[in-house]
């Protein structure tokens, strides 16, 4: 069966009265559940699992989308109206969603987060059904070494571009490391730094850190300014996007579908690590660095388009392979095995309907998302128009129901307050937040992957060079710290010689 | 010697540097492990150092846009909600998280200045309520009951 008969046979069943009507009530379900700290799209697919039992398989794989792109999208209106990033995908929208939030600019913020969604999922989309076969090739020969290089690029990107000191971000990038070595050594099973805890076993969880940080630091801030009229923020604003914003975002949404789509591709990268690069690339790119950070149109649709392409870039590997790229995948396997389909090279040829039905529903999601969600966006809004000290004591609960619906425990809940109070110290003392976090989620996964090329190799650092994707990877990584500070010498001493004439 | 902030910072680092060096030192060691699990933080630990280092000897950012201080006046509320919190979460196991909420919220937010008490008594009953059934019934997370009988 050829692209265009397996699309049509896909078609067929999104488009039946019941797939819209699934798509429908997954769209919707999934925003909601996205807005509400910690629940993010794997939660969200996990909760349908068990309402899908007995469906049609290629209808329960529609609601499933729907919800996964409802999810996706709830996600970025929590970062942008309460700089509460609910799942680690949702961080980078928070650096301008939350700004252009305060500016009175929601709904823009908003419309561009929707639109670049749907951009880059049906940018991502098309990849899917054209080159996933081959794509899934590339992602295979991909071993420890070359893994451990992306992520080290990942990191170091994300450190090198932080407003303000370099070394104050690499500090906290390297904090976030050791945080993460927290708990039980995935290979030697030794427990480390512990302190005899049994609640530190595990590591501390990412929504403790997250949460911590970004939202209870921000209480501080809402607290101190509870009596400004903040009359910004009071205005949502229009939706409506002008001409130039279009210009400005649409190049933007182009570069970032393709690369989040590649990252995407790749298994364990996924919409994290592609919404940094996204943000950051597109922050190196631009003639006006200076805007980023400050509410800058393109900074939301980078991370938007990026982390939307991404996730569907995962399903190359999931499809293709039965091997899922990431934790949303991961959940989906679960879901498809549960419906009594084994996804892998024979999905294609066993079940040609669920497989295009998978790919069709893709398309007709991410539509619904955007007809649903542009309507929505000034009810959705309204949350801005809560009373400030109503609204500080609702953002405490939900990070706290987030964190106790996760663990069952009140010690992590004293630690998210700890990390509440680091985080308004690191607010306070100019140390970025974003790469400790981005540094805590990649921790474990760096290090399993360093130790185990270290293996492969008998001890050798050698094998990050003689491969020749890892050892770019690493050139690319120790360039984008060079570049930057040559830069900042150049532009002292330009300062100098001016001061000195 | 220590003036400036960043020094002040720098030193703290190098404690907590020093610190978990100590501990990842003490990390038992296997034989037959090629790479073992005090590789990686005792890398980090120096790191940690050298950074700390160079931070001592680097000049404050004199540009500081969005001052976050918190002004004296503003203290003790701050201290006040940090209780609050601390409050919430030890009695959340204690009393079920229904009643703990509610007290919470309407405490915090006339605490904070809210003065519509009628609103915020409304907003303080129904939110956790419509979060409990929303956890109990439709995401089957349990959360705790306390001294109430649901």
């Amino acid at each position: 069966m050829d692209v265009f008969q397996g699309l049509a046979q896909g078609f067929q069943v999104a488009l039946s009265l019941d797939g819209i009507l699934f798509v429908l009530i997954g769209v919707s379900v999934g925003t909601v559940i996205g807005m509400i700290p910690g629940l993010g799209p794997i939660t969200a697919i996990a909760v349908m699992i068990p309402i899908t039992y007995g469906m049609d398989p290629a209808i329960a794989l529609l609601l499933m989308a729907g919800v996964y792109y409802g999810a996706a999208y709830g996600g970025a209106a929590s970062s942008i109206l309460l700089n509460a990033p609910g799942v680690s995908e949702a961080v980078a929208t928070t650096f301008d969603g939350y700004p252009m939030a305060k500016q009175g600019k929601a709904g823009k913020a908003l419309a561009v987060a929707a639109i670049g969604s749907f951009v880059g999922g049906t940018i991502s989309v098309v990849f899917l059904t054209f080159f996933a076969p081959l794509l899934s090739k590339v992602a295979v020969s991909f071993g420890p070494p070359e893994y451990f290089a992306l992520m080290l690029l990942g990191l170091t990107a994300i450190a090198s571009l932080s407003e303000g000191s370099t070394i104050k971000a690499l500090i906290s990038g390297v904090i976030g490391l050791m945080i993460a070595t927290i708990g039980i050594d995935a290979q030697t099973g030794t427990l480390r730094f512990t302190f005899g805890s049994p609640h530190l076993m595990e590591g501390i969880d990412f929504l403790v850190i997250a949460l911590g940080l970004f939202a209870l630091a921000e209480v501080t801030s809402l607290i101190l300014g509870r009596k400004n009229k903040m009359d910004d923020m009071h205005n949502v604003g229009s939706l409506r996007l002008t001409k130039e914003e279009y210009k400005e975002m649409g190049p933007t949404m182009g570069r970032q579908s393709v690369l989040g789509f590649l990252v995407g591709v790749l298994p364990g990268a996924g919409g994290t690590i592609s919404s940094f690069l996204g943000y950051i690339s597109e922050k190196k790119l631009s003639k006006k660095p200076e805007e980023f950070g400050k509410g800058s149109i393109k900074g939301v649709a980078a991370p938007e388009t990026a982390n939307n392409a991404a996730n569907n870039g995962a399903f190359v590997p999931l499809l293709s392979l039965g091997i899922p790229g990431s934790g949303t995948t991961a959940v989906m396997l679960g879901a498809l095995i549960v419906l009594g389909i084994q996804p892998g090279p024979l999905l294609m040829t066993d079940h040609p309907d669920v497989f295009w039905g998978v790919i069709a529903s893709m398309y007709i999601g991410n539509v619904f998302l955007l007809i649903l969600n542009l309507p929505l966006i000034p009810y959705l809004s309204r949350i801005l128009l809560v009373p400030r000290p109503l609204l500080i004591s609702l953002v405490i609960v939900f990070c706290v129901i987030g964190v106790y619906a996760i663990s069952f425990s009140t010690f992590d809940l004293y630690l998210l307050l700890a990390f509440g109070i680091i985080g308004y110290l690191m607010r306070l003392l100019n140390f970025p937040a974003a790469p400790l976090l981005l540094a805590f989620i990649l921790g474990g996964m760096m290090e399993q992957a360093f130790r185990q090329s270290l293996t492969i190799s008998n001890g050798s650092l050698s094998i990050f060079v003689t491969s020749p994707i890892a050892g770019t990877m690493l050139l690319l990584a120790i360039l984008s710290f060079i570049v930057p500070l040559i830069k900042n010498r150049k532009a002292a001493g330009k300062e100098n010689i001016d001061k000195s004439a | 010697m220590f003036g400036t902030t960043n020094r002040k910072i720098s030193i703290c680092l190098i404690a907590v540097g020093i610190f978990y060096l100590i501990l990842s030192f003490r990390l038992p060691a296997y034989a037959y492990v090629p790479i073992d699990s005090d590789m990686i933080p005792i890398g980090l630990g120096f790191l940690l150092l050298i950074l700390a280092v160079f931070l001592f000897f680097t000049n404050d950012q004199k540009t500081n846009d969005n001052d976050e201080r918190i002004p004296k006046k503003e203290l003790p509320i701050v201290l006040g909600v940090v209780g609050f919190i601390v409050c919430y979460i030890f009695f959340l196991e204690i009393l079920g998280f229904i009643l703990v909420t509610v007290l919470f919220l309407f405490f915090c937010s006339m605490f904070l200045g809210y003065k519509k008490h009628v609103v915020n008594g409304i907003v303080s009953l129904a939110v956790p309520i419509l979060i409990y059934l929303l956890f109990d019934s439709f995401l089957q997370v349990q959360l705790p009951t306390g001294i109430l009988p649901f």
